[in-house]
């Protein structure tokens, strides 16, 4: 869960906390006594900061590479041992991988409309925001244990990769053109192929900046931000519908996809305050990212959950009120035994508690309650994803240790990926000429 | 500057309104603003062409209130829906809609969410105009030539002299020590009036009272009665240029809209000739024996099972006593009017033609309405199938089956 991946970062967040709780108001310091003044570069006139991960990513990249193994390794033998060809594992597994997914699509998402509205306040953060982005790859390969066994036509998640299953239902022949392995994986291949090579250039092309400081990459990147958005959109509804909306292949939603979205938006915000106040506890960007930038991501965080209630409300009122059977059977089975409380639980704890929780700046403006709502949400991004695959399994939710195991190994996969490609680059765009603004963003 | 018309509340022109200072840069008004903070002063204010980060805190600016009469009016806002929603759903026009509960509240959301954004928007719009004492007709400032430069390029700050701590002297000291570009003294303003003008106030208020004429109407008209026709808004809607059935029709001689098949004529697939078939019919009596196009198998029989289940055991009980669920409550009604359903397992009914039957059910009889618009031919006779099943399975003798099955009919 989210609050395991915390783990990963623990150390980071309390040192930070420690860091930076007496001056949570006022962001200029001096940073902590181990950061000697060479590492000090000038960003601007009068600002300078500590922008090399160094030693720190390596450290990083080997503490959670070694978890991502050792837990999915665990989660895998523990699947094993249930007994029943991995069924329970692999919806497990699902539920980790769509919060990687939310993750690492939701980043690029972030970067494609930084620079798609030309964003001024964001430029601190957009380097972060790329090198978790490219991690398109990394999650193309953890895609795998789902896709494989679909290749494979076993139905351990899916009723439809089963040609046997197919043959004896009606609707499933009826979406086979559509749900069917090989396009299935043809489809998951043009993901994370665009996926890819949108990050690439965006991570690239802000390299390439810091190199050259050639401002005319900007344009460039901007020009191709608008379509890229557009095909964006486009493959995560599709590939939300293919990796979660079909796991009952009998339901469907049209608003699926933009449900989804507002948790990858979710896990942008959460995952990039809790990055960065891990960077300041090592001394990074210190001055760079001011409560001022935490401020605006705290509103975003705070916005979409809102934004999540909104589309997951009319998702089901629409269906309530029509009331018919083929769409009301979803919410039935999630109305039922134990899951009627996870329902509730999101209910509350995904909109209620966090609305009013961050309703007031003082709370975004405070670097320990946003890092609290920080990790919150994404406990709660993985509880809905949770409640979106596993009653396909579990007549009851049930806690066990490999659902925990399987999210701390994919979550901490990702780090890894990102701590390695962070370690030897700047943790902002140096030479993009909007830095100085970014610097000095205030909120009127 | 003169001093002798520095006196207070002096009819006549020209009292002391306050000191204007103006700067060249957002720097120097963040450094006077700190100054001028430090002194103590608190009637003063700060004009700039754009937003300069930092003034609110050199300027010593409290957090507003305005965020929590926001809250306060969203919760209004909330609690308006429900209760709205709640005395119109239950209490005052209960209004059952495919059986879902009065007041639930998935259907209320919608008017939840929306009432407290209108609520909270308002609010937030008049609050703040409130707030910071808007509209404002006519400022001193209005008349300071160089002020006009504070929507260009030029910074300003004014102390008034209602300040306690305001003193002619030191303050334009105090001022020009902040490194100004220059400092000007501002009078009251005697020419313009301060309030709202009239005309725009006798508008407001005759815009209101004709705003109330529709809800005036509106309930009047609830109160009352009228002899004129109802106000037709859609017109090509209420009068469609069509003849209904059963209306006047001027084309024709007999002045029908309805018409009647043309005579001698038959539509295509309408032709029965098949009188047993279609009419239970054979030589010009009722048919004793099923058609050829029934057969007599399985999935007649279930089939028939199924029809009998929807159409017949409403009124004549599962197993065709007259006992359905129909028939029951309205005994339990105790109308005078209800005739019982006629028991189907009664011995002449065991002896009666299937092709009476047949016509039976097509056509109805007593009080039973016809069924043949509703079920297929070939249904009606699956039905009569499976009736026959049900009366032989009456009329049978539990001691006439071998025991190991007996009682099992």
């Amino acid at each position: 869960m989210a609050t395991a991946k915390k783990t990963s970062k623990g150390k980071g967040g309390g040192s930070d906390r420690k860091d930076e709780a007496p001056s949570s108001a006022e962001p200029k310091k001096s940073p902590k006594a181990k950061v000697d003044d060479a590492a000090l570069q000038t960003l601007v006139p009068g600002v300078s900061d500590n922008i090399r991960l160094g030693g720190e990513g390596s450290a990083l990249f080997v503490k959670a590479a070694g978890i991502a193994v050792v837990s999915l390794g665990i989660a895998a033998a523990m699947g094993a041992s249930q007994g029943d060809d991995f069924r329970r594992f692999s919806h497990s597994y699902l539920v980790a991988f769509a919060v990687g997914l939310a993750i690492s699509a939701g980043f690029l998402y972030w970067v494609t409309l930084q620079h798609l509205v030309n964003s001024h306040w964001s430029v601190v953060l957009r380097r972060i925001a790329e090198v978790f982005a490219a991690n398109a790859p990394v999650l193309a390969v953890l895609s795998l244990p789902i896709v494989l066994p679909v290749l494979g036509g076993q139905a351990l998640i899916y009723d439809w990769a089963d040609h046997a299953k197919v043959e004896a239902d009606h609707l499933l022949h009826h979406k086979a053109p559509y749900l069917n392995p090989t396009f299935f994986a043809i489809r998951m291949i043009f993901y994370f192929g665009f996926w890819t090579l949108l990050s690439r250039f965006f991570l690239k092309g802000s390299l390439r900046l810091d190199e050259t400081g050639g401002a005319e990459i900007i344009p460039s990147m901007r020009r191709v931000a608008g379509p890229a958005m557009i095909v964006w959109a486009l493959t995560l509804t599709f590939c939300a519908v293919d990796l979660l909306m079909s796991v009952d292949a009998h339901w469907f939603s049209t608003i699926f996809g933009v449900y989804f979205f507002a948790s990858c938006v979710l896990c942008v915000h959460a995952m990039l305050t809790l990055t960065v106040l891990w960077l300041q506890g090592k001394g990074r960007l210190v001055k760079s990212v001011t409560v001022e930038h935490f401020h605006d991501v705290g509103k975003m965080l705070f916005a979409f959950t809102v934004f999540w209630a909104y589309v997951g409300f009319s998702q089901f009122m629409l269906i309530w009120y029509a009331n018919v059977p083929e769409e009301t059977a979803w919410f039935k089975e999630r109305f039922a035994h134990g899951w009627a409380d996870v329902s509730w639980a999101l209910l509350f704890g995904h909109f209620v508690f966090p609305f009013f929780g961050m309703l007031s700046r003082h709370i975004k403006r405070n670097r320990k309650t946003l890092a609290f709502f920080a990790v919150w949400m994404l406990a709660m991004v993985y509880l809905d994803m949770y409640w979106l695959v596993m009653p396909n399994v579990l007549e009851n939710p049930e806690f066990a240790l490999m659902d925990v195991f399987n999210v701390l190994g994919i979550v901490s996969a990702l780090i890894a990926a990102a701590a390695q490609r962070a370690k030897s680059i700047n943790l902002l765009p140096t030479k993009d000429p909007r830095l100085a603004r970014s610097l000095a963003f205030e909120n009127i | 500057m003169s001093h002798d018309e520095k006196t207070p509340e002096t009819p006549g022109p020209a009292a002391l309104h306050g000191l204007l200072a103006e700067y060249d840069t957002p720097a120097g008004i963040l450094a006077a603003s700190q100054k001028i903070r430090d002194a103590g002063y608190s009637r003063w204010d700060t004009f700039t062409p754009f937003p300069v980060h930092g003034i609110d805190k050199a300027m010593g600016i409290k957090m507003t209130v305005l965020p929590w009469i926001v809250l306060g009016a969203g919760l209004s806002g909330l609690a308006t829906a429900i209760a709205l929603q709640w005395y119109t759903n239950t209490f005052d026009y209960k209004w059952l809609i495919s059986g879902k509960p009065f007041f639930s509240i998935p259907a209320n959301v919608p008017i939840m969410f929306e009432l407290t954004v209108l609520f909270a928007g308002i609010t937030a719009l008049v609050a703040m105009l409130v707030l910071n004492n808007l509209p404002l007709p006519s400022h001193p400032l209005d008349f300071v030539r160089r002020f006009a430069r504070s929507t260009d390029d030029r910074f300003f700050l004014l102390i008034e002299a209602a300040d306690p701590k305001f003193d002619e002297e030191s303050t334009k000291a105090l001022l020009e020590g902040t490194h100004p570009a220059a400092v000007e003294t501002v009078k009251e303003d005697n020419v313009t009036s301060n309030k709202l003008p009239k005309v725009l106030i006798y508008g407001v208020v005759i815009l209101t009272v004709i705003a109330t004429v529709p809800f005036a109407l509106a309930a009047k008209a609830r109160h009352a009665t009228s002899k004129q026709t109802r106000i037709h808004a859609v017109l090509d809607m209420d009068a469609q240029p069509k003849y209904k059935a059963q209306r006047r029709n001027p084309v024709y001689a007999d002045g029908r809209s309805t018409r009647l098949p043309d005579p001698d004529t038959v539509a295509v697939g309408d032709l029965r000739e098949d009188s047993h078939f279609y009419r239970g019919k054979m030589n010009g009596g009722w048919a004793r024996t099923f058609p050829p196009q029934v057969r007599l198998e399985d999935a007649t029989m279930k089939r028939g099972q199924e029809r009998f289940g929807i159409y017949c055991q409403p009124c004549h009980g599962v197993g065709g006593e007259g006992n359905g669920m129909v028939a029951k409550r309205a005994e339990e009604l105790q109308q005078g009017t209800w005739v019982p359903p006629t028991n189907l397992t009664q011995d002449y009914l065991r002896q009666m033609a299937v092709g009476e039957l047949f016509n039976t059910i097509t056509n109805g009889i007593r009080n039973m309405p016809a069924y043949g618009p509703q079920i297929t031919t070939e249904d009606r006779w699956a039905i009569i199938m499976y009736l026959r099943a049900l009366q032989r399975g009456h009329a049978s003798k539990t001691a006439g089956l071998p025991p190991a099955t007996g009682g099992t009919n």
